[in-house]
């Protein structure tokens, strides 16, 4: 088990920075979730730390020293890849064992290595089989596997479950848990997947343009995010954003106008000063915030263009001037689309940004 | 459907039928020449005729010795050495990788004639490089040319030099299909280079050298550029006579048809059986 500490780490392809100077402490046998778009740089500083990618400035530190020239197979991690990388012409007792055979480990202690990584991941009954005779899951069990037989201080993930079917990465991403549960390490695991990052980070690293956007806590990521791009990239459906204008301010408080709901205002309580008069600003609302008419602090009324109705609750696509809203309704509450229904926003359930996306708290 | 297929197979007539008369049929007829005797006149079906020499002619049999020598010799140092130019230029310090990829390339687009004419002069007793450089380290000059040994051995360094730059980009081509993932997995697990070389690379080039060696094997066994330009028609005194030369030989020659075919019939049969036996012996084993 060991920390991970990046340290202004920088990347550069030529003279294309894709990653400026990310600072992350990952703690002692903490689950770390790097989550962003595609191209935001998060494999790469993966592969940074697993050694396959130079480092183009800054220090990364595994347990406490510094490895920026230690060969990757001495850094005491493993790392699990996105197309699983299996030896193809190996049986699945070869592809766990292999690296420990060709290191010249001893025979008896691969073994009991091999055994033990095949009965926590129960994979022992395809120990013959080779890859691609195992389904996607299977496949994805023995690059685990594999990992797990090299006893490393920390474990890699690069998006694993992404070849895998719905189900199934629901399935793995459970077994992931388990796993992170019973061996204790440190794990560092990218993924593109909001709600994998969700379900399974101790804490949530969120990239965007080779830039760290927010650290945190899943939740803390969900309820107080530092930025725009946090709030619509965490949380399933995506946060709605509305136009809107500061129409007047008070002590700690912005009355903004929503440009595109005919003129309604809502009165926001802020932390701190608020903006100037005048000055543009977007409401950020997450589609289970929204209520019925009147029960929040002001009305907006829309016209439902599609509804999905998923059994428990239902996801209203509502039309209003140019913005398209996501509304979440209880299965009950069903809307048809062409109906017009009124909504309302909880002013302390919204969340305010300036037009650069900087959070007005 | 029927419908739409017949109208696919009225398009495809017309090359059918120049397949059938150009491809077929002198398959079939050719095959058929070799049951007759065509030095009299008429030819006259004469199953044993063609055959039956063949079994007890030396200059088969010396034919056969030569090309199955250089099959056995030539074959496994060419690929050997086709598969290090393959690593050589799939590595990635390599610089200017397209040029070298050219120049491996460049011997299978030179005129057979054009090569071979080169290769006599660079061989020459008196003024070819070669044994100027051999002289100059001290080594005696080789009469490439009127030894048997010698000869032998100039024919197998002209069609490696021919076709090792071949097969290592078709090598080359197989190695860039291994994902690069697969090696950055054997890294991590702490496998060396060359271990990776061994259990990984080859491993997975099987199917691609085993093509190779299917190709090469065909190639050898129809071997006749090089002993007719290089040694003079498979000279000295017939020393590195190949069966496609003497299936020349006799066919172009002496005339006699009915003996080139049956010759032809062997090589094409002893290609097929060393083939299959090779495709046996590397045959995936699950």
């Amino acid at each position: 088990m060991a920390t991970v500490t990046l340290n202004n780490v920088v990347k550069r392809f030529g003279a294309f920075e894709v990653v400026h100077g990310a600072n992350i402490d990952v703690k002692d046998g903490e689950f770390v979730v790097f989550v962003g778009p595609s191209g935001c740089g998060k494999s790469t500083l993966l592969r940074m730390i697993a050694g396959l990618e130079d480092i183009s400035g800054g220090e990364i530190a595994i347990g406490g020293k510094v490895v920026n020239d230690v060969e990757p197979a001495d850094r005491g991690i493993a790392m699990v890849f996105q197309s699983y990388a299996l030896y193809p012409h190996m049986t699945v007792e070869q592809n766990l064992s292999f690296g420990l055979r060709m290191t010249g480990n001893p025979k008896a202690d691969t073994e009991r290595r091999v055994k033990r990584a095949a009965g926590i991941l129960r994979i022992s009954e395809l120990m013959d089989r080779r890859p691609r005779k195992l389904s996607g899951g299977q496949r994805q069990r023995v690059a685990i596997g594999r990992a797990i037989v090299r006893e490393p201080q920390v474990f890699l993930f690069d998006e694993p479950l992404s070849n895998l079917d719905a189900e199934l990465r629901v399935q793995m991403r459970i077994e992931i848990a388990r796993l992170h549960k019973e061996l204790g390490v440190t794990m560092i695991y990218v993924t593109h997947d909001q709600t994998e990052a969700m379900t399974l980070a101790d804490r949530i690293v969120v990239l965007n343009a080779g830039n760290i956007e927010q650290i945190g806590a899943p939740l803390d990521l969900y309820d107080d995010p530092a930025n725009r791009f946090v709030a619509g990239f965490v949380g399933s459906p995506k946060m709605n954003f509305m136009a809107a204008k500061v129409v007047a301010t008070e002590k700690d408080v912005a009355v903004v106008e929503l440009l595109n709901h005919s003129g309604a205002r809502l009165r926001k309580s802020l932390s701190g000063a608020p903006p100037a008069v005048g000055a543009d600003v977007v409401l950020g609302v997450r589609p289970e915030h929204f209520g019925e008419a009147g029960e929040g602090d002001c009305d907006i009324p829309v016209r439902a263009d599609v509804a999905e109705h998923l059994g428990s609750v239902s996801y209203v696509y509502a039309n209003a001037g140019p913005e398209e809203l996501i509304i979440e309704r209880e299965a009950s509450r069903q809307r048809a689309s062409g109906d017009h229904l009124v909504v309302s926003i909880k002013a302390g359930r919204s969340l305010l940004f300036d037009t650069s996306g900087a959070r007005i708290r | 459907m029927r419908n739409r297929n017949a109208t696919a197979y009225r398009f495809l007539t017309p090359y059918l039928l120049i397949f059938a008369v150009f491809w077929v049929w002198p398959i079939i007829s050719s095959f058929l020449i070799s049951f007759q005797a065509t030095r009299t006149v008429p030819w006259r079906f004469a199953p044993a005729f063609n055959w039956g020499r063949l079994i007890g002619d030396p200059a088969f049999f010396n034919a056969l010795k030569n090309t199955l020598l250089i099959l056995v010799i030539q074959v496994p140092v060419m690929i050997t050495l086709a598969m290090v130019m393959a690593v050589l230029l799939n590595s990635p310090l390599l610089k200017a990788r397209g040029l070298f990829r050219f120049a491996f390339f460049a011997p299978v687009v030179v005129g057979e004639v054009a090569y071979s004419a080169v290769f006599r002069l660079m061989f020459n007793l008196n003024f070819g490089i070669i044994n100027k450089l051999l002289n100059s380290v001290g080594l005696p000059s080789v009469d490439w040319f009127s030894n048997v040994t010698p000869a032998m051995a100039l024919i197998m360094i002209a069609v490696t030099w021919r076709w090792a730059g071949y097969n290592a980009i078709i090598l080359l081509a197989g190695m860039q299909s291994i994902p690069e993932d697969v090696y950055e997995a054997a890294t991590l697990d702490r496998v060396s280079k060359l271990k990776q070389f061994f259990f990984i690379t080859l491993p997975l080039l099987k199917p691609v050298v085993v093509f190779c060696l299917v190709l090469s094997i065909i190639g050898t066994m129809q071997l006749f550029t090089e002993p007719f330009l290089i040694t003079e028609r498979g000279g000295p005194g017939g020393g590195t006579e190949t069966l496609g030369l003497l299936l020349y030989r006799q066919g172009f020659r002496s005339l006699n048809f009915g003996y080139a075919s049956a010759v032809a019939y062997t090589m094409a049969g002893l290609a097929i059986a060393i083939t299959l036996v090779q495709l046996w012996l590397t045959r995936e084993k699950q």
